[in-house]
């Protein structure tokens, strides 16, 4: 072939995509030119198109292990190395031989990265108590225990023998044989179950017939050990499961796998002893798509796919065998059938089998014709939203994680007692708990009104499942608490308040003051108030809650989380230096480790707080250092990440670099509503800093759609009264003064002054703010005595709450310096506009146009005093 | 491939040399972590750039050096693996049927190797598609940008490729 031929290959390749396959060939060659032989190329790519190719894999997959570089001892122990005879995602496998006993045996070696130097002895004492499994279907380990050099080896029963699925098409075992050696291998999985260790790993390949007829099981128990071992490890993402056409939706999502995850996969096996087929097809898709088929897809019922290649066997090749096969099974049968392997597959491992004991008895009501107990599915269980990639160690997460351990104690001592029955309850507890973990992560969809009512209801379907279980007070003290935290997320106060009372005053019942978990109540019940706006009562209760707090040591999650709770409620109320004060203690015994999630919270509150105090720079700085932990905890799309970037996007803004700041606003916005639904107070936050930069560039029209849908938020969940909505009124207004309407500005910025007054008192810098934008709009009319008025009532605020060279109080001297220009009374302007001026200018980045007002209006008022040579100055 | 002026030459030795370091740390750092071209490029970049203080005129330019730089540092380490298989003191390993594939990593990447330099004949464009998308991780967007074609070419182009790739390969 040459560059030339390729190109007609190619050419034709492409134009018979379209054509059906039966007149492919006649298509070509009409088009061939008496070249047959190019017909039987183009051909031959076509079938080449439908498989798969080396490049459709990631290059990892391909190349992964190309730089290994472990060689095979020659001995292991008493055993002598014969032959590598597999490579696993774990480790080599060899036969080898004890002379001395002239036994043969398998022995696995473990790669080295998969163990730390810190866990081989204690790998290698679990293994020797998996030796314990005794069974005639599994393969038993005999011994385990590590080379000189550290690294853990199994000493395992060597079994010669093929995949089960192999093993079944190489023999042509028909469906009712399929069956029974499909049940032994349940019976295996039960044993193990009944001994409390999960394989987690199962499939064919792990299941090997021996020549007589047997299966055996490989690999029990290895997957479970170490993945437990890195999951209490420093935060990482799940393991990549090397074989994700076995792979439960919960392992999946990175929930810990139970009992049922083994169902699932002996469902996956069930299906294709069934039909020769995989469930699924993932040789085309990203590891991202074909988790979402996991989690989404129904595969094509097994009578379906059976009937197909019955029927296609007989048109192809005339063969009868499969549809001989097929037709011998009832329709009845077959429909059992597809319930059998529905039920060992559900993506809700509720609705699955809960257990092989289960399965193995509708496999034999079955294999009798007696009715299955399992129910034929109506619908798949669909909670998309919750069935997420997990993100280990959300900080929220965690919190549940902390208070739902108090649960998973209290159900596995039940486990000892027991088992079938407890292995149920914890099912659920872990759906609870998978359910609340899941209830904050990242995500595509957004959560609307009825699903936020879909949340709640099963949240509080979860409370009342526990009540009815009887749980103990502080387990209830616990949830409670919980639950509470999550209504406040999604904006529901009320609820959020009986819950966290509820929690407080049953923790204070039973522990008395001076506890951690009281402390907990009482820090949450603060932080509850601030989004309330009741800022009294949020630094009572914090303070109290720091008290409580006291007797524990610096390093106690509970004294810090407390401290960037006062440092938080401190910032809220415009105490800057104080605020900076508290979190800078809080910060610092965390700031040794590594990222952790209070380190970052209190290090995200400290941005914040230097950024309302007008340092920008260390704001900057700080919001800097912490995004890529923000990141890398969290992961991408975690609101946290937004925020962050709002923060970085309000330091733009302030330094005037509007579309900078846009560029930080516009992502932040789409993960937030991503996250919490476009009704959430945190989706109007971000919509109203977007809104501001629109405003600013000009761009009204996007600006006050952006801002209306804020405010609409902000007035439903907050009331009309909130400093929030009086946020977004403030942003109207000032849009409304760019666009010359005087009228809706002031009253715009009349409602902002009202609210942040009764919401802040006299001395906080908002409310300073509120009342300068209002003073403006009268300096715009004209009316400068009123102007006047309003700038020095702003001072007198600022100069109780920000430092006396912010950038506000600089620009409102400025503001104030004009309106006395135009009144005339040029002395007392001079001090101001020059005061202002000097702030405005010191600024690292100053705004030019307040430079140039504040010029402008010196000249004017020199030119006023008559020193012209001072006027000249100002030029 | 145009010419190499020296800066290019010290800029591909560079890249060379830091993926060849980051990739031999993967396997080492998490067992869970495969070889993902696309993160290894962009730590590598992130390397070069700060410490070489020579920045390419642009990063996709970078991403095309890249591409190739991972490709000769994959095949070297095939070829050192194979090698060493041939040469070790265990058995050649046996196709069961039972445990895993039969060819190792290191074969299916000197084949793939090999057949994108007989695709490179035919066409070099498809084959520089190739190496970039599949070694260098770029996506279809930047892969058209360097090749100076459509997305929908390209498209076409990988079509007919990996369909070509497939059918050269088959035996492996």
């Amino acid at each position: 072939m040459d560059a030339q031929r390729w190109e007609r290959i190619q050419a034709l390749f492409h134009q018979v995509l379209d054509v059906p396959p039966p007149e492919r060939r006649a298509f070509l060659a009409a088009r061939a030119d008496s070249d047959e032989q190019i017909v039987d190329e183009v051909l031959a790519l076509l079938a080449a198109d439908a498989r798969t190719s080396p490049v459709d894999r990631a290059l990892g997959a391909v190349a992964g292990d190309v730089f290994e570089n472990s060689t095979a001892p020659a001995s292991v122990g008493p055993y002598r190395i014969i032959e590598k005879i597999g490579q696993g995602g774990m480790g080599e496998v060899y036969r080898a031989r004890r002379d001395d006993l002239g036994s043969t045996a398998a022995i696995k070696i473990l790669r080295d990265a998969w163990i730390s130097p810190a866990r081989r002895d204690r790998f290698a004492r679990e293994q020797r108590t998996l030796a314990q499994l005794h069974h005639p279907n599994i393969t038993t380990l005999y011994d385990a225990d590590t080379l000189p050099d550290g690294t853990p080896y199994l000493i395992m029963e060597y079994v010669a023998g093929m995949p089960l699925t192999v093993h079944c098409r190489a023999n042509r075992l028909i469906i009712p044989q399929r069956l029974r050696l499909f049940r032994d291998v349940c019976l295996a999985v039960q044993y193990a179950h009944h001994h409390a260790i999960i394989h987690r790993d199962l499939k064919p390949s792990n299941i090997l017939v021996t020549a007589d007829g047997v299966p055996k099981l490989l690999d029990f128990g290895i997957s479970k050990r170490i993945e437990s071992d890195a999951a209490a490890d420093a935060t990482r993402t799940a393991l990549r499961l090397m074989t994700p056409a076995y792979a439960a939706p919960e392992q999946v999502r990175g929930d810990p796998a139970g009992t049922h995850t083994d169902v699932y996969a002996l469902g996956v096996i069930l299906y294709e002893l069934l039909t020769d087929t995989l469930p699924f097809d993932f040789s085309r898709l990203t590891p991202q798509q074909a988790d979402a088929v996991i989690l989404e897809q129904d595969p094509i019922k097994p009578s379906v796919v059976a009937r197909r290649s019955a029927s296609a066997g007989a048109a192809f090749d005339g063969s009868r065998e499969a549809a001989a096969e097929f037709g011998a099974i009832s329709r009845a049968a077959w429909a059992e059938l597809d319930v059998l392997c529905a039920a060992a597959m559900h993506k809700d491992a509720r609705q699955r089998y809960h257990t092989v004991d289960a399965l193995i008895r509708d496999l034999d009501h079955f294999l009798n014709g007696e009715p299955l107990d399992a129910r034929a599915p109506t619908f798949v269980y669909r909670a998309g939203k919750f069935l997420r990639r997990h993100r280990a160690s959300a900080a929220t997460a965690a919190a549940v994680v902390l208070t739902i351990a108090a649960l998973v104690t209290f159900y596995t001592t039940r486990l000892a007692r027991a088992r079938d029955a407890a292995l149920a309850q914890v099912a659920s507890t872990q759906r609870i708990q998978s359910f609340l973990l899941n209830l904050f992560e990242g995500g595509d969809e957004a959560f609307g009104p009825a699903d936020t009512l879909r949340v709640i209801s099963l949240v509080d379907r979860g409370l009342s499942e526990v009540r009815v279980l009887n749980t103990e007070p502080n387990v209830q003290a616990s949830l409670s608490h919980t639950l509470g935290g999550i209504y406040q997320k999604l904006g529901q106060y009320e609820r959020a308040d009986s819950l966290l009372a509820a929690a407080f005053a049953q923790r204070q019942s039973l522990f008395g003051a001076g506890h951690p978990d009281v402390a907990q109540s009482q820090i949450a019940l603060g932080l509850l108030r601030i989004d309330q706006a009741r800022f009294d009562d949020a630094e009572r209760l914090i303070r109290d809650g720091l008290q409580s707090a006291e007797r524990l040591p610096a390093s106690h999650p509970v004294k810090a989380h407390a401290l960037w709770a006062l440092g938080r409620v401190l910032q809220e109320r415009g105490k800057y230096e104080e605020a900076i004060t508290v979190l800078e203690n809080a910060v610092r015994p965390i700031q040794d480790g590594p990222p952790s999630a209070e380190g970052v919270t209190a290090l995200t509150e400290l941005a914040n707080t230097h950024f309302y105090a007008g340092n920008y720079e260390a704001s900057d700085s700080l919001n800097r250092l912490v995004l890529p932990m923000v990141k890398q905890i969290y992961g991408e799309r975690h609101p946290l990440v937004a925020d962050i970037m709002i923060n970085l996007g309000a330091i733009q803004f302030q330094a005037g670099r509007l579309q900078d700041a846009e560029a930080q606003y516009r992502p932040a916005v789409d993960i937030i509503q991503a996250f919490y639904g476009p009704w959430h107070p945190a989706t109007a936050a971000g919509l109203t800093m977007l809104g501001r930069a629109l405003v600013h560039q000009e761009q009204f029209d996007e600006a006050r759609d952006t801002l209306l849908r804020s405010l609409a938020i902000q007035e439903r969940v907050n009331g009309p009264s909130h400093p929030r909505v009086a946020s977004i009124l403030n942003e109207l207004g000032n849009m409304a003064l760019m666009q010359d309407d005087a009228a809706a500005a002031e009253s715009y910025f009349q409602r902002t002054v009202a609210i942040y007054r009764s919401t802040f008192g006299e001395t906080h810098y908002l409310l300073g703010i509120a009342t300068a934008n209002l003073a403006s709009v009268y300096l715009r009319a004209q009316q400068y005595a009123r102007a006047e008025q309003l700038f020095r009532d702003a001072l007198r605020v600022y100069s109780a709450s920000l430092p006396a060279d912010h950038l506000d109080v600089g620009i409102t001297r400025i503001k104030l310096g004009r309106a006395l220009t135009r009144q005339q009374r040029y002395a007392e302007a001079e001090e101001h506009l020059r005061a202002g001026h000097d702030i405005v200018a010191s600024q690292s980045d100053p705004g030019v146009s307040w430079l140039t007002a504040a010029r402008d209006d010196l000249r004017r008022v020199y030119e006023g005093l008559n020193q012209p040579a001072k006027a000249a100055q100002w030029r | 491939m145009p010419v190499e002026s020296a800066a290019l030459d010290d800029l591909f030795t560079a890249t060379y040399e830091e993926l060849r370091r980051l990739a031999a740390r993967v396997r080492g750092r998490d067992p869970g972590e495969t070889l993902n071209p696309t993160a290894l490029v962009n730590e590598a970049y992130l390397k070069l750039a700060a410490s070489l203080n020579m920045v390419p005129e642009s990063r996709l330019h970078f991403k095309r050096i890249a591409a190739r730089a991972m490709r000769q540092v994959l095949v070297e380490a095939a070829r050192r693996r194979s090698a060493a298989r041939r040469a070790g003191d265990y058995a050649a390993i046996t196709f069961d049927d039972a445990l895993d594939a039969p060819v190792t990593s290191a074969d299916k990447l000197l084949a793939l190797d090999f057949a994108l330099k007989d695709l490179a004949r035919l066409s070099p464009r498809q084959a520089l598609m190739v190496e970039y998308r599949f070694f260098g991780g770029l996506d279809l967007a930047e892969t058209a940008a360097l090749l100076d074609v459509s997305e929908s070419t390209l498209t076409r182009d990988w079509r007919a490729a990996r369909a070509w790739l497939a059918r050269e390969l088959s035996g492996t």
